[in-house]
């Protein structure tokens, strides 16, 4: 009989739902999207809207391209000329590219200078710096996490913990990884990015944007004042956000409870939107660049529009070492840890933040 | 109109539903399914592991497309672990060898629309 119930235990996930308003002081959505660092797709959806506006089109493709490094050994982000250029002069990103968080060694720069590397046991073990092990270890720590903040005073370059970090990475266990990076309004002029790496194989990329519009999709009647809806007159926000999932995946909402195939039907009350823009952009988007986006959908709603809201949805990388700021993250069964905007047009806003069974509770 | 006020609801393990993002692979042949076989593919893996009883629980196919063979479904959490086994363990759709890729598991729905795994 334990088997059978065990049988139908499922991995632990969180959601969190707020419900909030733009201009309340201590409203901090500002902080949710800026401390959630490595975003690999975003996507909107506008309601009662034909074409992408005209704004949102213009921040679209003004995305800030990134780049994909070759072989890039972790060392040379210490090298004094890069972490002066490139570090410390702000808004960094890096990310150790088809790296698994679930068995290989991940790594990954912060904007605000710290250097997080997730490694195996073994690694660890030959670099010898000082690190944790990882909080999703199971009796025998197999996997430990190891930060360095470059920003740091005792780190800087000529200091004995500075010496003893570079040599165990570039004479102890050269650590090296593919990586995608990206930075926010790098100085082009005095020291672009891309000079870093001449000698490497390197690539840049543009994100990829998508545009469709949808027609007569059921939608639910949502309030922004009711988080857990109101009997016939609106729906919570959890049926919200499963219908989110259904119409952003192109799934059919007009079933009818008999059908053989499927049973989900957009939940009462609702709506039909006569056509919905949906656009998603994919690429290493920075938090800046989602920010802009945010703000562009809050803008909209300035002139008076049909859509009673609009919903902006970021996803971030499954094998990220960190979700949000720098609690760890890991990957087992999923590597969700996603966050939505519903914006309202009274700058109400719901906001959603979910994770899986490996990491924190969302902030 | 006042603003909303400030609300937070955390939800521990609250999903009703898990969400599964699979692909049927057959291992030589480019053989084609309807919605309605593909269910019942799935129905009688289930039904092979755990017999009439231990198989009734209701899952649905939210979507497939029948020129890949991939598919998102939706199941309840409490069947969630049988309906894995199931498909993991099937092998073969009419004499055919064929097997179940499990690409995305998630009890939230809006996760599967974006997958870092695949980014090129």
């Amino acid at each position: 009989l334990t088997m059978l119930t065990d049988l139908e235990k499922c991995p632990r996930h969180l959601l969190v739902c707020e419900k909030s308003n733009f201009l309340n002081e201590k409203s901090r959505h500002d902080v949710h999207v800026a401390g959630h660092y490595f975003n690999y797709k975003v996507s909107v959806l506008i309601p009662e809207c034909g074409t992408l506006p005209s704004g949102l089109k213009s921040i679209v493709n003004s995305i800030a391209k990134y780049y994909l490094v070759k072989n890039f050994p972790i060392y040379k982000i210490l090298e004094e000329k890069f972490l002066e250029k490139q570090v410390k002069a702000g808004s960094l990103c890096a990310l150790s590219y088809k790296t698994r968080i679930d068995q290989d060694n991940t790594f990954a720069l912060l904007p605000t200078g710290k250097l997080v590397l997730s490694l195996d046991k073994d690694t660890y073990e030959d670099l010898g710096l000082e690190g944790q092990p990882s909080q999703y270890n199971h009796k025998v720590p197999v996997r430990y996490v190891i930060t360095v903040d470059l920003a740091d005073k005792s780190l800087a370059p000529g200091t004995n913990k500075y010496k003893r970090v570079m040599w165990a990475l570039k004479e102890k266990v050269q650590l090296r990884s593919d990586f995608l990076m990206a930075k926010h309004k790098p100085d082009e002029e005095e020291c672009p990015l891309a000079s870093c790496f001449t000698d490497y194989q390197y690539k840049e990329y543009k994100p990829s944007v998508s545009t469709q519009t949808l027609s007569d999709v059921p939608c639910p009647v949502i309030h922004s004042k009711h988080l857990k809806g109101q009997a016939e007159e609106s729906c919570d926000s959890q049926e919200f956000v499963e219908w989110l999932g259904a119409v952003t995946a192109g799934i059919e909402c007009n079933n009818e409870a008999s059908t053989f195939l499927s049973t989900y039907c957009c939940p009462d009350p609702r709506i039909i939107m006569g056509k919905a823009c949906l656009c998603t952009v994919t690429g290493f988007l920075l938090p800046e660049n989602i920010y802009q986006l945010l703000e562009e959908i809050r803008h909209y709603f300035d002139e008076p529009k049909f859509a009673p809201w609009s919903t902006l949805t970021v996803h971030g990388f499954s094998d990220s070492p960190v979700s949000w700021s720098t609690a760890e993250h890991g990957f087992h069964k999923g590597g969700e840890n996603m966050y939505s905007f519903v914006i309202f047009r009274n700058d109400d806003y719901w906001l959603y933040m979910a994770t899986g069974a490996h990491d924190a509770c969302p902030p | 109109e006042e603003p909303a006020s400030y609300e937070r609801l955390v939800l521990k393990n609250a999903s009703v539903y898990h969400y599964l993002r699979i692909s049927l692979v057959f291992q030589d042949s480019d053989k084609r399914l309807s919605e309605a076989q593909f269910k019942q593919l799935i129905i009688s893996a289930l039904r092979d592991l755990y017999g009439e009883i231990g198989a009734a629980f209701p899952f649905d196919v939210l979507k497939f497309e029948e020129n890949t063979l991939k598919a998102i479904i939706r199941v309840l959490s409490s069947g969630l672990v049988k309906l894995w086994s199931a498909l993991t363990l099937l092998g073969s759709y009419q004499n055919e060898p064929c097997a179940f890729r499990i690409i995305q598991v998630s009890p939230l729905l809006l996760a599967l629309s974006g997958n870092s795994r695949d980014f090129e």
